[in-house]
Order: structure tokens, then C-alpha cells, then sequence
């Protein structure tokens, strides 16, 4: 074992120098002794693809607002390039960070896609596709593909219950709308919702002990 | 233990509950606890040892989710795979958006290492894992010597009785909460390690010269190490920070004064703080300084006042409708005001105790955690006690001004650490 005679310790290993005072070392080091595995700083480099797809987009954004400033006549798509990059960095990379529970991912892609496409319907004059078309074949797209998912990954229901349920509730909003005469096609709301209610019947028809159970986990005090 | 297909859950237990809100890359609140044997570890074996040891401790396969008011473990069909050390100490074990247990299990060389979420369990809680996964290890890897009558470990408790909150059994009534101004504390600067490393600088030492040292000031191992190391702070504050008072933390294992068989979380802490500019900064007056701070507030009626204030927040009504996303953000506030009235931390993890039959194939245990500021974990195994200092810091000069210390008085000592080539 090593000797740190400024210090007076004993130095277990075969470090160079004395860990407490960077000194210089006596005696024989026991190359078999060290305790800690040699783990090198070595950055992150699966991050560089990160930050050339961000600089890519600092670039696409800057043109876009010179064009936004340059050329009165092109307003409007210049802020749709922005406003679609950030749209696009905002469902990649929940997508991204939420990768390992695969139905939570995409029940917060449902709630990001539905606010994104309520915003873009808005900001380009308000046509009502958003609520006419779009989140009704959404909301119905999920429920099966969670399903799917569900089936396909072995989950086990506590795993899948509480998004699956949410994901019902969200289905029947257009039903809701339409009753309230905000909507003016009345199929895909229709189609949504039936979906939405059959599969509400087999939740509470085939795991509905789990489910209460599920509920009464998330909802404890 | 499951129920036809419906998962055993848990609510956290008390101390629990705080860390999740303050769980980050910088401080993952995870810890780990090792035991190195005298051969190099056989990784077959060991996975096996652990497969067993996971029968006896099923609820650490739980994996945590987040409820809409508290957080909460729920049992998983996940089971721990043992793998060489290769990565930094203390990861981050949690994340919202990852399945994964909340424990790991490495090997490295001769040492078996052990790493847990404080969620799951204390350093007793994760003693009690190692030493079966330890005594299951060495039954297999030696099994003609253990042939006749295969050495016991000395617990005996029943499942329900590891997985009990003991907070919740020794919680009487709501005190009247008393709101406390302290004085911030001094806190240790210096430039950080990158990438959110620890720093970790082990001291082996006998435990007979330790005692020695102790008794001839009339104080406990764990008084004399956190006078020890309050002078070490001491000995690298500026002038201007002597203003403010060096403050230790020291968890108490609630266990010593209420009897519980948990294998979770059942500890509190006291703080015990040392004012420069006020007293005089001998170790023998911090010594007995401290020595006081301990026989003040190690009393069962002192320790039960703390279960019934930290309980009473947790049976607060209006606190637990709180959504858990406000609470987070409370939770972390409350901690990060907390933090400011501590300087480090100094944590007595005890002595581990292992069939007599087996310590010859032991050389020692240890412990540290990965804590925002620095915490000294120390425990001992037969004559070998070992203060393990964990901290984000580039600079050593407390440990070094700790060690050095204990050399002048005559101990032994042996270092090691994770990063000798950082200065």
C-alpha cells in the first residue's frame, strides 16, 4: 500500500498522487486494490445530434423571421415556419422524454396535439377543422392505438387503466360540443363518441375491479 | 406478495414523501451501501444471492407513480440484474417518465455495492438487504464450509412487519406546530465536479482507536466525529464566514428509541450546530459542545415531539388536497429553505454485525449518499469503521483537514476515492 508522508495516510489503490493533498507517494501501489472504477468525463456525445437538429432550427427560425421583417407580402408563412418548428420540437420531444412509458407518451401527445391544432385553427382565422375533424379522428386514432399498444407490450392494466380512461373522457367532449351545437359536422363527433362509450363498457365490464383499484391508487389522500 | 392480479401498493411513509420533490440530477437522493469481501465477487453468484434476497424483501420490486395528491409505490413485475460497476456513484434511480426499481445492485473487484431511492428504505432499511444478500452470497459461494448448520442472520421479521411505516404508529396527536428562526448557516463553496459527480474520499480505521480517542473526552464515536469534522470545516472558512455558525445534520435512527422492525424509512435528524464567533474553536470545547447538542435532543420525549411535528404536516387536511404539483414545488421550497440552515451532514449508518461463522470472508461495510452539499456516512464492521465523505466538490480540504486530524491523534488511516486525479 502507498504512503502519503505530508498527510500520514496509507492510500489504498494505485491513484498517482495522494487523493487528500495531491502529494507525491511512497512505496508499492496494489494495481489490484482500487475500490472505484476509473470513469472518464466524457461528455455527452450522443447529445451532438441534439444540437445540430437545435442549431438547424435557431437558423430555420432566424430566416423566418428575416423574412417576416423583409417581405411584407410572405407575413403569413414566415410565422407559420416558426410557429410549426416550434410545434414540432414541442410533440418530438415529449415524444422523446416520455419514451419510456409508451401510453403516457401518448396521452400527453393527445393533450399537446389538441391544444396545437386548436391554436393553428385559431391563428389562421378560425374554420372550426380543428373541432369539426381533427380532434375527433385523434381522439379515436388513440383509443385504439393505446389498445393496441396495451396488447401488443403485455401491460399489465395498472399500467395502461388511468390513460385509456382519460383518453374515453377526452373522446366524449366532441359528442359534447355537438349537443351544444358548436360543431357543424356531426359524423366524425359521432363516431368518437360511440367509440369512446364501447370502450368505456369493456374498461368497466372486463376490468372494472382494476380500474376501481387504479382510481383509488392515483386518487388517494 | 400479490392478489390475483391486483398489485399490492403503498402509500410512501413519511420521510418519504419529501424526496421525490427533491430529487435531481444534482442530488439524487440515492445511497449507497458495500460490502467488501476478502475474494474477488462471482457475478453468477451474486444474481443468484439476489434472487433469493428479493423473495425475502418483495416490496423492494416496487416502482413509484404519481397519484393525483401524493406519490406511491405500486409492486412490479420488474426483478434486479446484478452488473460490474460502470458508471458514476449514486445515479439518478427515478424518473416520472421511466418504469425502472428503485435499487440497484453492482460489483466491482472485491466489493459488492448496493444503491436504493431513500424512497424505498433508510440505511438501516438497506443494511438489513445487504447483509441478507451478503450471508445468501456467501452460503453459495461456500457451501462446504456452511455445509453442517448453515449460519442465521438474527431478523426475523414478517413481511408486513419490514414494510410497516412506523411514523404512522407512534403518531399521537397534533402539536401546535412552532415555527423556528434559525440563523443561516455557514455552507461550503468551491467549484463543482462536472456532469453532477461525486467526489468520494473513503477513511478506513480501527475502531479500538476510536474508541479510545472518544472515551478519553468522555463522549461517544459519533460526538467526537462530528466535533472532528466541525473543526475541519472550520479549519478552511474564511475570516468573514465565521460569522455564521458551522451547522451539521445528523439523522437519528428512530429505531434505537421506538421499537420497529421497518425496513423503511424510519429515522429523523437533528441538527447540531457550532457558533466560531462566539466560542472557542479547541476540539475539546467543540467536543463538548456537541456532546451537550446530542444529550439535549436525543431524548425519546424530544424525538417524539419530531414524529408528531413531521406527522402533523402529512395529516395537515388542507395540505393533502393540495394537487402534487403544487406540492412539489412547496415541498422543494420548504427543503431548500431547510438546506440553508445546514452546513454538512454527518451520518452514523452503525455497526453492522454478521454471523460469526461468516466475518472472515468480510473485510469491512461502508456507506455514503449523494448529497448538494457534503455528508460524512460512517459504519463499522468488527474492528474496521469507515467514514466515507460524498460531496459535488473539486477540493478535498475538509476531508483532508478530518483525516489529518485523526492521524495527529494517532489513528490509522487508510484512504481511497472514486476521483484522485481531480484537483
Amino acid at each position: 500500500m502507498r504512503y502519503c508522508e505530508k498527510c500520514g495516510v496509507h492510500v489504498i489503490g494505485s491513484p498517482p498522487c495522494c487523493p487528500l493533498c495531491q502529494g507525491p507517494l511512497t512505496g508499492e501501489a496494489d494495481g489490484n486494490g482500487n475500490v472505484y472504477p476509473d470513469i472518464p468525463f466524457a461528455g455527452r456525445p450522443h447529445q451532438l445530434l441534439f444540437r445540430l437538429l437545435a442549431l438547424g432550427t435557431v437558423i430555420a427560425m432566424v430566416l423566418c423571421t428575416a423574412a417576416f421583417l423583409c417581405l411584407p407580402e410572405h407575413r403569413v408563412a414566415a410565422l407559420s415556419g416558426i410557429a410549426g418548428l416550434a410545434s414540432g420540437w414541442l410533440t418530438v420531444g415529449i415524444a422523446f422524454k416520455k419514451r419510456g412509458r409508451p401510453l403516457k407518451a401518448v396521452f400527453w401527445q393527445v393533450c399537446v396535439l389538441s391544444i396545437l391544432v386548436l391554436a393553428w385553427d385559431h391563428g389562421m382565422g378560425w374554420r372550426g377543422w380543428s373541432l369539426n375533424y381533427v380532434l375527433p379522428v385523434l381522439y379515436t386514432c388513440t383509443m385504439l392505438a393505446m389498445a393496441v399498444i396495451a396488447r401488443l407490450l403485455h401491460l399489465r392494466p395498472s399500467d395502461y387503466l388511468l390513460y385509456l380512461l382519460l383518453n374515453i373522457l377526452l373522446g366524449l367532449i366532441p359528442l359534447v360540443l355537438l349537443l351544444c351545437g358548436l360543431l357543424r359536422t356531426v359524423y366524425p363527433a359521432v363516431i368518437c363518441a360511440a367509440v369512446s362509450v364501447i370502450f368505456l363498457a369493456v374498461l368497466i365490464l372486463f376490468e372494472g375491479p382494476a380500474l376501481k383499484g387504479e382510481l383509488l391508487r392515483r386518487l388517494h389522500l | 406478495m400479490k392478489y390475483a392480479g391486483f398489485p399490492r401498493w403503498s402509500r410512501l411513509d413519511n420521510a418519504a414523501k419529501i424526496f421525490p420533490s427533491n430529487s435531481s440530477a444534482k442530488d439524487s437522493k440515492v445511497f449507497r451501501f458495500f460490502c467488501e469481501l476478502r475474494e474477488p465477487v462471482d457475478p453468477q453468484i451474486l444474481q443468484s444471492a439476489l434472487d433469493e434476497t428479493v423473495r425475502q424483501f418483495p416490496f423492494y420490486c416496487s416502482v413509484m407513480k404519481r397519484g393525483l395528491f401524493w406519490n406511491y409505490l405500486e409492486d412490479s413485475s420488474l426483478r434486479p440484474t446484478v452488473s460490474l460497476e460502470n458508471t458514476p456513484p449514486c445515479l439518478s434511480l427515478y424518473s416520472p417518465d421511466r418504469k425502472g426499481l428503485l435499487f440497484r445492485v453492482f460489483y466491482f473487484g472485491r466489493r459488492i455495492n448496493l444503491e436504493i431511492y431513500h424512497v424505498l428504505t433508510d440505511g438501516t432499511g438497506a443494511a438489513q438487504f445487504l447483509c441478507t444478500l451478503v450471508h445468501r452470497y456467501l452460503l453459495e459461494k461456500n457451501p462446504k464450509d456452511f455445509s453442517d448448520s448453515p449460519p442465521k442472520l438474527t431478523y426475523t421479521a414478517s413481511h408486513s412487519q419490514l414494510w410497516d411505516d412506523s411514523f404512522q404508529k407512534y403518531y399521537e396527536k397534533p402539536p401546535l406546530p412552532k415555527p423556528a428562526l434559525t440563523r443561516s448557516a455557514y455552507r461550503l463553496r468551491g467549484e463543482r465536479l462536472p456532469e453532477n459527480r461525486l467526489s468520494i474520499v473513503e477513511g478506513h480505521m480501527p475502531v479500538d482507536a476510536l474508541l479510545t480517542c472518544s472515551r478519553a473526552r468522555g463522549v461517544t464515536v459519533t460526538e467526537f466525529l462530528t466535533a472532528v469534522l466541525i473543526c475541519a470545516i472550520h479549519a478552511q472558512m474564511r475570516l468573514r464566514d465565521k460569522a455564521r455558525p458551522v451547522v451539521i445534520t445528523v439523522p437519528v435512527n428512530l429505531r434505537n428509541y421506538f421499537p420497529s422492525e421497518s425496513a423503511r424509512n424510519f429515522f429523523t435528524t437533528i441538527n447540531v450546530g457550532y457558533d466560531f464567533s462566539r466560542r472557542p474553536d479547541d476540539l475539546d470545547a467543540v467536543t463538548a459542545h456537541v456532546h451537550r447538542c446530542f444529550r439535549e435532543n436525543l431524548t425519546e420525549k424530544r424525538l417524539h415531539e419530531r414524529i408528531n411535528a413531521l406527522c402533523f404536516l402529512e395529516h395537515n387536511i388542507p395540505l393533502r388536497l393540495v394537487p402534487l404539483l403544487l406540492k412539489d414545488w412547496i415541498l422543494r421550497t420548504a427543503a431548500r429553505l431547510a438546506d440553508r440552515q445546514a452546513t454538512a451532514a454527518f451520518s452514523n449508518v452503525g455497526k453492522v454485525t454478521m454471523p460469526a461463522e461468516m466475518e472472515r470472508y468480510i473485510h469491512l461495510f461502508g456507506a455514503f449518499t449523494s448529497p448538494d452539499k457534503m455528508q460524512a456516512s460512517v459504519c463499522s464492521f468488527q474492528n474496521r469503521y469507515v467514514v466515507s465523505f460524498a460531496g459535488p466538490f473539486c477540493s478535498h480540504d475538509v476531508e483532508r483537514a478530518f483525516f489529518r486530524s485523526l492521524v495527529q491523534m494517532g489513528i490509522d488511516v487508510e484512504v481511497a476515492a472514486n476521483l484522485p486525479y481531480v484537483e
